[in-house]
């Protein structure tokens, strides 16, 4: 009996493991899709128009990297949202 | 009005819970867990913060998150557009933490608590300025908020009057002094978003002469900085903005060697990168401040995010801006934020006028002389109890001046990174032995880092050349300030290499048991100062509940353990002594 229960929770285990490989596995095909179609296609698309998502470009001109927040009280129903 | 402030998922999460204007209760999700800076939702020190107070999530009115998950997200995106291809890698392994918990705050929150109300979310840094301003001591105050990134400030400052804060201006991310200083811890083989704290205390090891350590010039290459302080980063000396590691192989190159592997040796070259290191980061925060001054013109200033953790520069703020006086919060970092959520909903949100100031830090979880006997009994520990407070003071005091290195477990735990007195080790500062002693027997810690000595704040002037008035951060361990040169030899174990300490100031009422046990210290030694380290192992978060505290002492080499009013000798409990050396990590 003990020998039944211990193959059926090992067999649950490994069962689970498995699953949890398919699903990591899945994932990042589908991740990696996402990544070369919508990352990749829009990252080039705004290379081109030379766009930039970062502030990495260093200026001798410019006299400060100080930008503007103005980040003040605002309505309530504004902290309700995640953005 | 109950309000709870959470904050998770980046590293020390954290709960903290308002009644009426007043923080009751607050700690870490890590003290619960046992597992340091722990992430995860901090369903523990929730659980704390209501049972405090005996409540349930039914009595709290609102709830409120440390950030704005989205616009993070937002920021994350960028960075892969930004650096597409190179950022596959981390796409691919951090995405589904954003699928399945980060970007479904307000159903985890609901789904964990069985909370049915809103959930309000509070940028990241406005979060940092209500912990450092609605809490502080003034009325009017510039605020100054610096830390590794939130959702894309790294940087910012603003003015808080009354209820009301208003940031003005931020450096965005990838510029980030925080993300700077992580990057040459990474590259100095020491744990990211841990051990920030030990290239600081590493620093004086090296040059601090500017023009005879040759990585300060080297270091400046990687920063452009504008006379206002303001900056940006040459990006090829870094990789954090595509990569799950921090510096390049340019940034490699250009401090002479690959990254430093844990645990092998420390050479000059690494203490000079440290010592360059401290030196640009007190400059550009200098230029910062000084700037920020001209733009506010208030001369009170509070401080919030890792960076105001930085005490080395903390102590030489007064001296190098025109702030004459300066607040800052226990728990600066991301830990801190969830005090600061709560504060605003409270005070700038829902317009109440500010009716607390944090004087203390005693904020966690405390146990009753009761349930410390249950447990003593229960697992059948040998311990005597002492008769009154009187006997209590007498003993421990005996105790640390015999050179036993003691743990002191009384009342609430802090809040914050720093032992404050509630769940602290103590030992005597004159013995010239007690740095080895307690670094063999206890920390298993790198022989660079210094100990910390506490002082009752009348006694501190005689000792330490201290801002004047000395400010209450002070209090929360936040400065470190010279020790006069006449008692470097006779505080041997807390003088810092470069003459210096990083003092906790007492006042009698925060905590006057510790008070009086640091004075009549002074009466049997002639000196007032004792060894304040935090009680734990290295890798380990601080003690939180007499288990952890009597385990910490049985796998350590603590001869005493003071819980209330029972004492507890290692040596009486040989059953259940080990060895914690094997299990010490960075």
């Amino acid at each position: 009996m003990n020998e039944i229960k211990k193959f059926s929770k090992g067999f649950a285990e490994g069962f689970k493991d498995f699953g949890n490989n398919i699903s990591i596995i899945v994932n990042s095909v589908l991740l990696l899709i996402v990544y070369i179609l919508g990352v990749g296609i829009t990252s080039l698309i705004a290379k081109i128009f030379g766009k930039h998502f970062l502030e990495m470009k260093l200026s001798k001109k410019e006299k400060t990297y100080w930008s503007d927040l103005n980040l003040k009280k605002k309505p309530i129903e504004e902290y309700y949202r995640q953005f | 009005m109950y309000i709870l402030g959470i904050s998770c998922y980046y590293h020390d999460a954290s709960a903290a819970l308002l009644k009426d204007g007043r923080i009751v209760a607050a700690a870490e999700e890590e003290r619960f867990t046992r597992k340091k800076h722990d992430n995860s939702f901090p369903i523990n020190a929730i659980k704390y913060c209501l049972e405090s107070q005996n409540i349930t999530i039914k009595d709290v009115a609102h709830i409120g998150f440390y950030e704005k998950p989205f616009v993070k997200f937002e920021r994350v995106l960028s960075q892969h557009l930004e650096m597409f291809p190179l950022s596959l890698k981390t796409f691919l392994s951090s995405t589904p933490s954003w699928i399945n918990e980060k970007l479904r705050v307000v159903g985890i929150i609901k789904k964990r608590l069985k909370y049915k109300g809103d959930v309000l979310f509070i940028e990241h840094h406005l979060a940092h300025a209500a912990s450092a301003f609605l809490v502080s001591p003034f009325k009017r105050a510039t605020i100054f908020t610096v830390d590794g990134v939130g959702e894309w400030t790294t940087t910012a400052y603003g003015i808080g009057e009354g209820t009301s804060i208003h940031l003005i201006k931020e450096i965005k991310f990838p510029n980030s002094i925080g993300l700077l200083y992580s990057t040459i811890t990474a590259y100095l083989g020491f744990t990211v978003n841990n051990s920030e704290y030990k290239v600081m205390g590493l620093s004086p090891y090296g040059t601090m002469d500017k023009n005879k350590n040759p990585y300060y010039a080297k270091l400046k290459k990687v920063v452009d900085i504008k006379e206002d302080g303001s900056f940006r980063f040459d990006m090829s000396y870094f990789i954090y903005h595509y990569a799950d590691r921090m510096p390049s192989k340019k940034l490699c190159k250009l401090l002479d060697g690959p990254v430093r592997k844990p645990e092998s040796e420390i050479t000059q070259r690494h203490k000079d990168i440290a010592a360059a290191l401290q030196l640009i980061t007190e400059e550009i925060l200098t230029k910062m401040l000084n700037y920020v001054y001209k733009a506010t013109k208030c001369k009170n200033l509070v401080m919030s995010g890792g960076v105001a953790l930085n005490s080395v520069y903390n102590g030489k703020i007064l001296r190098n801006t025109p702030f004459k006086k300066i607040w800052i919060q226990p728990n600066a970092s991301d830990g801190g934020t969830s005090i600061g959520v709560c504060s605003y909903i409270y005070h700038a949100l829902l317009g109440h006028k500010r009716n607390f100031l944090m004087r203390d830090a005693y904020l966690g979880p405390e146990f009753s002389k009761q349930e410390i006997k249950e447990f003593l009994d229960k697992n059948k520990i040998t311990y005597s109890e002492l008769r009154g407070e009187k006997e209590l003071i007498k003993k421990t005091v005996k105790l640390i001046y015999e050179g036993n290195v003691v743990g002191w477990f009384q009342g609430r735990m802090e809040w914050g990174p720093r032992a404050l007195g509630a769940r602290s080790i103590l030992a005597d500062a004159g013995n010239p032995d007690m740095k080895e002693i307690l670094n063999l027997k206890v920390k298993h810690r790198e022989k660079f880092r210094p100990f910390a000595p506490v002082v009752c704040v009348e006694d501190a002037l005689k000792y330490f050349e201290c801002d004047k008035p000395i400010p209450e951060a002070a209090d929360f361990m936040l400065m470190v300030y010279p020790i006069r040169k006449k008692y470097h030899k006779i505080i041997p174990a807390v003088t810092h290499v470069d003459g210096s300490g990083r003092l906790q100031t007492v006042r009698r009422w925060q905590n006057p048991l510790y008070y009086k046990i640091i004075k009549e210290f002074g009466k049997l030694s002639g000196i007032p100062i004792l060894i304040n380290t935090s009680f734990n192992i290295r890798g380990e978060p601080i003690v939180c509940s007499p288990n952890d505290a009597y385990k910490c002492m049985m796998g350590t080499g603590i001869d005493y353990l003071v819980m209330d009013k029972f004492l507890i000798k290692r040596e009486e409990n040989p059953q259940d002594m080990w060895d914690s050396e094997v299990y010490a990590k960075d």
